[in-house]
Parts: structure tokens; C-alpha cells; sequence
């Protein structure tokens, strides 16, 4: 039997990642008791898994390298990868939101923006093209987006919310709402195929036990 | 002004020696392997003019196309597409031809897609079509003639999905939803998103029988008691027309003996407006892609001013080297053959017994470097070259076996 490959999202993900894969019969003691090795292994239901950092996980998952990804809904939006997205794990629950100065609430369809800064461009250029059909300067940040409006660097920002006190604490407000975001489990468009029913097994195992 | 003259342009890449011969093995077999089942090969030019691909109600982004002016001004591209070509072909060339047709092409096709996992922007591609036929035979034939080229391959353990297109669009038809919709719904179902599809659902008044098997497509993937699962009787005519279509099809694979190859897949959605009926992949180990992809496109043709049926696949050559790489089953393609060498005064009987054995059909090479026969011999061995001959002064050969 092949290995069936596992590829989780390094950080918190990975911790609830780790429950819910438990909670579904995978041995993932050799992951808990995280040593030094890079690749970890469930020699009882030939499953591996490894740790990538989150925007490189559906990238393993669709060049094969991984058969399946456990990753934020986030990620996947903002990398566009061609997966298939089978499961929403529930957890790590938040908001992709544009947020700006409350003048601006309510305003939406009124103002122009020409300036937006965000970790996430893409999602970004999608949302501005497609659901608003304007052109916007994208500004790529790495860290504390809500800095740009209160600066001058940018109209708005595009960024994930969670319980949105950041935002209040800064005198922001939610524009709009772009998309729920939250934990999905991710499988490569071949290998769904291929190991068809070990992966379905694994699917519906997690589905019972979320 | 040569910053760049070290480097290829990205998503193309040189072939060298080894790989290049398994290449040329690889697509020798398979130009073999469709003259035996009765195609005929066809060439058509690297360079053709955008609006065959491109304009209104083409079927390839314009973004993903190389383009360049000839010396009129006229938009020109790289072919981007192989299937298209021979469809332009198919509507103004062949007036004389007796249809069917069935024809093949193995060529390089270029497009600035994504790149990585054996994707390329410069790719080979071996495809071929059945033209000016519309029956279930037709479309068999050629699920099987994509059999029959993998296993040319060597690729032993694959997989091809099957899926209809008519189906969505029937079941669609049923449900009431409107065109934007249906194409939400459409990328849902693509991605395997049962939960989005469900939300999508939950905002519609669809009767609930068809709900449920709209929420289900996903998943309505897998053997082919999948068609069995389906009441023909509750989804309307188009939608059963199309799952008959499938299992007709399927009927003639098992009598070829080719069924065991052969899945389903309900939820293939990708290329819904180039594709009028059957669709279909070809999956294997070790490769994240389809290696293969095909389906039948009826309308394709007629862009181009003439009614044609059409039907045909095309296999990425490059996706299955790496796919070969992957399962560890790529040929020893080491020549061997032998050097000949010879003493000062013997090189007209040295290069008259390597003509010999070239004749022969032996691969053998004449010695340029003349180093002392102990370096001779080392430089044979790093070359994978089996036998080094010396041919002496006195006409006598001595033979070294590496």
C-alpha cells in the first residue's frame, strides 16, 4: 500500500489539525511528540505528514507532493491553487473583510478607493475586479495592515477579522465582507482519483467526528 | 544588452541526450502505435493567426496566448492548442475527404499558464481526432485508442475518469437557475465544495429530489454502479439521454475488455463550452495533473463555417516523462556500441571495420583523441560506450570488453 502524504499547516492549524485527524482513528503520536524529523509517519494506516508553512501547503497539495492539506480557507483564496476543497473543518473561524476609517462607513458605493494595502493581494485584485469592477493600486504589506489607512498609506485595508477589536481599537470599521473564512481540508485532483477510496474513508471519518 | 543571453525564457526547457532519446522513443511508439489502429498523422504550423484561437467565442484566454504581429500587423500566436487547428482544418481543407476521419498529431504547443508539477509553457502533445461522426463507437473508440496510447507509454497503472456534460447542463436545465448561477455552481461542483454548493442550494426553491442530487454531484464520482444509482426517471430528459449516452459507452468498453480502466466521474465540470457530450481524463501515480483529456466537441468545428462532429484526446508527452521519472520506470536508452582505436599507420583498417559495423547496425565510433589506450579506455567507460577495439599496426584487432 502507498503512503497516503499529509500536508498540515505549521502554528495553531496544526494543533487542531491534530485533534480532529485523532478524533478520526490517524496515529499522529510521532507528530506530538515533535522532534527534529521533518517527515512523520503513521506506519499503521500508511499515512506521513509534514509541516509547511500555510501559503505553501496548497502548493504541495497540487503538484502531487501531498495527497492531502489541511489549510485556512484564507490561503487557499489568496493562492488560487487548482484543489479540490472537500471538507470545512469548522475551526479557525474569521472573516475576510475590507475595514477603513469610520468616515467611510456605509459609503462603500460612493467613494472611489484607489489604495488598498493588505497581506492578501490577490484576494484583493479579485474582489476589486470582479465584485466591485474597479482598478485599484494594491499595496503588499507583511504585518499590522490596520497601520496603512492611519497613515496614509492606503484608503482601506483588505485583511482577516476575527473578533475585529484591532480594528476598533484603531478606529476602523468593517466595509464589507468578502468571504467566511475557516479550516478546509484539501485533497490533489488526482490522487482523489487514484486512492479514491482510502481518502473518501478518511473524508467521511473526519466529516462524523467534526 | 546580454543580460539574458544565459538563460532560456521561463517554462521552457532543454532536452538533453538520455532524456531527449526516451522523448523520441516515447513519441516514435506513439505515432506507431495510432497508424496501426488507423489514423493518419497531420502537421499543422507553429505560428497561426490569433483569431483562431482567440476571438469572439474562442475557447483559450487571451492572457495565456504568446503573441506577435507579422510584417501586415495581423495578431499572430504560438499554437496554444493543437484540437482547434485540426478543427479549422477539418471545416475548410477537407471538402473532398470521405468522413470519418481519423487523424493524429504529435507537436509543441505553448501558453503561459501555471507553471511546475511537469507544466510547462512550452509542452509536447500527441492528440488525435475522429472527425465528422457522432455515435457512441465513435466516442468508445476513442476512449479506448487513450488506452492503448498510456500503456504504449509504459505507464502500467492508470486510471480514466469519464464524465458528461449534458448531464450538468440537463439537471441545471431542470433546476431553474439562472446562467450565473448555474456557473457558481459549476466551480463549486469543479472544486469537490460540497459545502458551498449546499449554501448555494439553500438559496433556491429547487424541488427536493433534485436538490439532493445536485449536493451529491460532488461526490458522484467512483465505479460505475454510480450510473445505477441515478433514477433516470427524475431528471429530466436531457440529463438521462446523457447518463444513457455514458452507459452505452461504457457497454462497448467492456466488450473490448477495457472497462477495468475506466471510472466515472459525474462532477467533471472543467470546459463546459468546449465540450458537448462524453469527457474525459487519464490519471496515473506520481504526477499531480491529468496526463491526458479529451471529450467530444461538436460545435468546435462550425466556428469555423462548417458542421462537423468531432471527438478526440491529447496526452501531455512531458507529464508523462515526469510520470515515468516518478514510478521509476524510465528505459536504460545507454548505447554501448564500441570505439574504435588503432596504432599509428592502421587508421584506414580502423575506419573501414567501424563503417563495417556500422552497416551492420551496430552504434560505433572512430577514436579522435588518440590518447594512450589505457586513457582510451577510461574515457569509453565514462561514455557508456561496452567494447573499445584496437586495431594494430599489423592489421591484428585487439578487443576490450568494458
Amino acid at each position: 500500500m502507498r503512503y497516503i502524504t499529509i500536508a498540515l499547516a505549521k502554528g495553531r492549524l496544526a494543533e487542531l489539525s491534530v485533534e480532529i485527524l485523532e478524533r478520526a482513528g490517524v496515529d499522529c503520536s510521532e507528530l506530538k511528540n515533535s522532534s527534529r524529523k521533518l517527515i512523520l509517519t503513521d506506519e499503521k494506516n500508511k499515512i506521513r505528514f509534514f509541516l509547511a508553512k500555510p501559503s505553501d501547503v496548497p502548493v504541495y497539495v497540487e503538484y502531487g507532493a501531498a495527497d492531502i492539506g489541511i489549510v485556512g480557507k484564507d490561503t487557499l483564496l489568496e493562492e488560487g491553487r487548482d484543489l479540490y476543497e472537500v471538507l470545512n473543518l469548522g475551526f479557525a473561524k474569521c472573516k475576510m473583510c475590507v475595514a477603513g476609517p469610520k468616515e467611510l462607513e456605509g459609503r462603500m458605493d460612493s467613494i472611489t478607493i484607489t489604495r488598498v494595502a493588505t497581506k492578501y493581494p490577490e484576494v484583493a485584485r479579485m474582489y476589486f475586479r470582479h465584485k466591485r469592477k474597479e482598478s485599484v493600486e494594491i499595496i503588499k504589506l507583511s504585518g499590522s495592515v490596520e497601520l496603512a489607512p492611519l497613515v496614509g498609506l492606503s484608503d482601506v485595508i483588505v485583511d482577516l477579522v476575527e473578533t475585529g477589536r484591532t480594528l476598533k481599537e484603531n478606529g476602523l470599521v468593517i466595509l464589507d465582507t468578502i468571504a467566511d473564512i475557516s479550516a478546509r481540508m484539501v485533497v490533489n485532483r488526482v490522487s482523489m482519483k487514484i486512492e479514491n477510496e482510502r481518502i473518501t474513508g478518511l473524508i467521511e471519518a473526519i466529516r462524523k467526528n467534526l | 544588452m546580454k543580460r539574458w543571453n544565459l538563460y532560456t525564457p521561463e517554462g521552457v526547457q532543454d532536452i538533453l541526450f538520455d532524456d531527449c532519446r526516451r522523448k523520441r522513443i516515447l513519441e516514435g511508439r506513439i505515432r506507431d502505435s495510432f497508424r496501426l489502429n488507423g489514423y493518419k498523422e497531420l502537421e499543422t504550423p507553429t505560428i497561426e493567426f490569433f483569431d483562431v484561437f482567440g476571438s469572439d467565442g474562442g475557447f483559450i484566454n487571451q492572457e495565456s496566448m504568446y503573441k506577435f504581429c507579422d510584417s501586415k500587423g495581423r495578431l499572430l500566436v504560438l499554437r496554444p492548442d493543437l484540437t482547434i487547428p485540426v478543427a479549422r482544418i477539418a471545416a475548410t481543407k477537407l471538402k473532398d475527404e470521405d468522413f470519418p476521419l481519423k487523424c493524429f498529431y504529435i507537436g509543441n504547443t505553448f501558453s503561459f499558464d501555471q507553471l511546475g508539477g511537469g507544466r510547462q509553457n512550452e509542452f509536447t502533445q500527441a492528440g488525435c481526432e475522429i472527425l465528422g461522426v457522432n455515435s457512441i463507437e465513435a466516442d468508445a473508440e476513442v476512449v479506448a485508442m487513450a488506452i492503448e496510447i498510456i500503456k504504449t507509454t509504459g505507464i502500467e497503472e492508470f486510471q480514466i475518469d469519464i464524465g458528461q456534460v449534458e448531464f450538468f447542463k440537463g439537471i441545471m436545465e431542470e433546476s431553474g437557475l439562472s446562467e450565473d448561477e448555474v456557473e457558481e455552481v459549476r466551480e463549486l461542483i469543479d472544486l469537490k465544495d460540497f459545502v458551498g454548493v449546499e449554501q448555494v442550494m439553500d438559496q433556491h426553491k429547487v424541488r427536493a429530489e433534485l436538490k439532493n442530487l445536485i449536493l451529491d454531484l460532488p461526490r458522484l464520482f467512483g465505479s460505475k454502479d454510480i450510473l445505477n444509482r441515478i433514477d433516470l426517471n427524475r431528471v429530466g430528459e436531457r440529463a438521462a439521454k446523457a447518463l444513457l449516452n455514458i452507459k452505452a459507452i461504457i457497454e462497448i468498453l467492456e466488450d473490448r475488455n477495457l472497462d477495468k480502466y475506466v471510472s466515472i466521474d459525474l462532477g467533471m465540470v472543467q470546459s463546459m463550452n468546449y465540450y458537448t457530450s462524453i469527457v474525459f481524463r487519464g490519471y496515473t501515480y506520481g504526477v499531480g495533473f491529468p496526463v491526458l483529456s479529451g471529450g467530444r466537441y461538436d460545435k468546435l468545428v462550425s466556428r469555423f463555417g462548417r458542421e462537423c462532429a468531432a471527438t478526440g484526446f491529447s496526452l501531455g508527452i512531458n507529464m508523462v516523462m515526469m510520470a515515468l521519472e516518478r514510478q521509476r520506470k524510465l528505459e536504460d536508452v545507454a548505447e554501448g556500441g564500441f570505439l574504435v582505436t588503432y596504432e599509428p599507420g592502421a587508421r584506414k583498417l580502423a575506419s573501414c571495420l567501424c563503417r563495417e559495423l556500422i552497416e551492420k547496425g551496430l552504434p560505433a565510433q572512430m577514436d579522435i583523441q588518440l590518447k594512450s589506450l589505457d586513457d582510451t579506455v577510461q574515457y569509453a567507460k565514462r561514455k557508456g560506450i561496452s567494447r573499445v577495439i584496437c586495431v594494430k599496426e599489423d592489421g591484428s584487432k585487439k578487443e576490450i570488453v568494458l
